[in-house]
């Protein structure tokens, strides 16, 4: 029994996960089919939310969290693989990319508008440090009493390339999911075409500063201007540096295209860290990139 | 820097371009295959021309009748749950045609049916799987009976799948001309592998198999065909499959050197790219260069005494006249045009066109006084997930 071939249509189907607008891109046949694809894409995406959640008691990582200081908590597999991966990112970035350094949150408080006191910060840095995790027999013990990790460094990026993963299990070859500016991509439009995805210009919400042509692999974007504040004429913004607990000041935004989702995302994130020797980072790593520097100087892969 | 960060994101459950875990089909397959496959060689006269002594044709084509096989294969992929699977497949073909008796001379006319069966049962286990297989085919003269065991592994990363396989095959033969009467070729294979994903855009294979039988390995059909009663083939294959992001495609590049105490020994390059074209459509042409050294007891053909069958040489234990036993290279050039309909359904359609002669090969000058040898394959197939 073979259907009669319909022609492929592109539906776009919104949600919303992890505080932000998502949409799971797709063609298919009929209506119907794109929604229950979609279902399947948007229940893997809240599943790692739910699992990873820094915000409610009972995920994961609030388990984790609740027995730092106190003993080791067994992992399952998709979780300790995150953390193996976490690891070589704290590696690779020479202790910059580190997912203990949340606890800063408490320092900064970007309602307040307020710079928070070197004291203030001093007093959390000595329970950052991803190297002082005890990780063994497939558990994690966090040493110090008030230590905290969290996957918001690479989580909503993990969650596009898993969502993606599900879609392409089920056949999807065109469309992409894109949580927040965060996407993996599953092919072509059905004639052929890549998609074209605008990135935002980080001082105009409303503007974009290039279009870019993409059918494959995952691209993410860091920027100062997600969460931040501004203070006798210096932004500062959320990413903040594990080692100084200072907001990062180089870059206003970094978009990474590579293979996965996650791999832009910590790219793009590591280079925000860098600050300055952010460029060279980028260029080594062979990725295209679209970067604005904190004068509005654009750099691209060369 | 970026592999870098690329290899470190493969120990997580994603997934990106060419790398797959394996895990248990979550839907179940049926396929239908139709197989037309065509031979054709010039007429014997033209191959004696390359020594010069075409001075007539006896009344044959240009191209002589050779062997044409019509076949339908189905396939069926049953998952029985998140740990099992079944699959079988049922394969007819008809054959009908002529082969050369000797060399490319003497064609003797042949009509026979074959029926397969081939049956499997995977297992699924969280780090690789386990599969038996038995197969069993049969045609007038040939009966073909085999067992297999697949056993993979897959690193914790699932980075790298070793595999080990072994297979038993047991045949009987039976030829309608009865040379012989209740032959058997017995023989038993063993296979190890590993497949590794190297980057996220590269996965790379190496194959080592050993195949070891006895028996009746001759060809009744054959004019001074005498083969051993013992074969030993060893097999190395590499393949590198690269998938580039920019154009959306794959290159699958593959290397097989095959050696046997017959003495042949034989390269096989392959070489072939998928490209995705859009609204479900890819093309996948492909190029494949063989070439073989001829087997030690291999008659090579007398020009003086064309176009009769040369002796074997006086005292010779082992002979043949095979053309496959001969020293050749092999060109195929092929086709592949995929849709996909919808969500279910795939259909493709292949062609292939495979040309052979002695100067062909390699190194050396290849065996003379062969007529080229070409073949036509066609293929159109459906497959239907449910």
């Amino acid at each position: 029994m073979v259907p009669k071939a319909m022609p492929l249509q592109i539906h776009r189907l919104q949600f919303k996960a992890m505080g932000s607008a998502c949409e799971v891109v797709l063609a298919s046949h009929t209506k119907k089919e794109a929604e229950s694809l979609a279902k399947l894409a948007i229940d893997e995406v809240l599943r790692i939310e739910r699992k990873y959640s820094r915000y409610t008691t009972d995920s994961v990582i609030a388990k984790i969290n609740q027995q730092a200081g106190y003993a080791p908590v067994a992992c399952d597999d998709e979780t300790w693989a995150l953390f193996e991966f976490a690891s070589q990112l704290f590696d690779k970035s020479d202790g910059l990319f580190d997912i203990t350094s949340g606890v800063l949150r408490q320092a900064w408080d970007f309602k307040k508008l307020e710079v928070p006191s070197s004291q203030k910060l001093e007093a959390f840095l000595p329970l950052i440090g991803w190297q002082k995790v005890v990780l063994q027999d497939q558990s994690i013990a966090l040493p110090l009493p008030g230590m905290e990790v969290d996957l918001g460094g690479f989580g909503k990026e993990y969650a596009a390339d898993r969502a993606a993963q599900v879609l392409k299990q089920n056949g999807v070859t065109s469309g992409y999911v894109n949580l927040a500016g965060d996407m993996r991509f599953l092919g072509p439009k059905p004639s052929g075409e890549h998609w074209m995805i605008g990135i935002q210009d980080p001082r105009q919400s409303d503007q974009v500063v290039a279009t870019l042509p993409l059918s494959q692999g995952g691209l993410a974007t860091s920027g100062d201007y997600e969460r931040y504040f501004e203070l006798n004429g210096q932004r500062y913004c959320h990413v903040l540096n594990p080692k100084t607990g200072l907001s990062v000041q180089h870059w206003r935004t970094v978009s990474v295209t590579s293979p996965a989702s996650v791999v832009s995302g910590c790219t793009s994130t590591m280079t925000m860290l860098k600050e300055a020797d952010g460029l060279a980072f980028l260029q080594a790593t062979g990725f295209d990139f679209l970067a604005i520097d904190h004068t509005g100087t654009v750099h691209v892969r060369q | 820097m970026g592999a870098a960060l690329l290899s470190a994101a493969m120990a997580l459950p994603i997934v990106v371009g060419t790398a797959h875990a394996e895990s248990a089909p979550e839907k179940g397959t049926l396929s239908f295959k139709y197989l037309n496959y065509k031979e054709s060689q010039q007429t014997s006269s033209d191959a004696i021309a390359e020594y010069g002594r075409a001075d007539s044709k006896s009344g044959a084509s240009a191209y002589d009748e050779r062997i044409l096989v019509k076949a339908t294969s189905s396939s069926l992929v049953v998952p029985l749950n998140s740990e099992w699977s079944m699959s079988g497949t049922l394969i007819t073909d008809s054959i009908s045609g002529a082969s050369p008796a000797y060399h490319t001379q003497a064609l003797s006319y042949l009509k026979d049916f074959r029926r397969a069966v081939d049956t499997s049962l995977t297992r699924y286990l969280p780090n690789g799987t386990l599969s038996v297989g038995m197969s069993h085919s049969g045609e007038n003269d040939y009966v073909s009976r085999a067992t297999s065991l697949l056993a993979t592994r897959s690193s914790e990363n699932r980075n790298t799948t070793w595999t080990a396989g072994i297979a038993i095959n047991r045949d009987q033969i039976n030829p309608a001309n009865q040379v012989v009467l209740n032959e058997t070729k017995r023989s038993n294979e063993v296979l190890l592998g590993v497949t590794q994903v190297v980057t996220m855009n590269d996965i790379v294979l190496f194959n080592l198999g050993y195949y070891k039988g006895h028996g009746y390995f001759s060809d009744p059909y054959k004019i001074y065909d005498e083969r051993p009663r013992e074969r030993a083939q060893q097999k190395f294959q590499t393949r590198w499959n690269h998938y580039f992001n920019d154009l959306n495609g794959t290159s699958r590049l593959a290397y097989r050197y095959y050696t046997d105490n017959w003495g042949i020994r034989s390269h096989t390059l392959d070489a072939e790219w998928v490209q995705q074209i859009g609204n479900g459509w890819s093309a996948a042409p492909a190029v494949r260069y063989y070439s073989q050294t001829a087997a030690k007891f291999y008659v090579e053909v007398d020009p003086s005494i064309l176009p009769f069958p040369p002796s074997p040489p006086a005292n010779a234990k082992y002979f043949s006249e095979d053309q496959r036993m001969s020293a050749f290279g092999g060109l195929t050039l092929g086709m592949k045009l995929t849709k996909q309909l919808n969500l279910d359904t795939k259909v493709d359609v292949k062609l292939e066109q495979y040309g052979q002669k002695g100067v062909w090969i390699l190194s050396g000058t290849g065996s003379k006084g062969l007529a080229p040898f070409y073949a036509r394959n066609l293929q159109v197939g459906i497959t239907r997930s449910f």
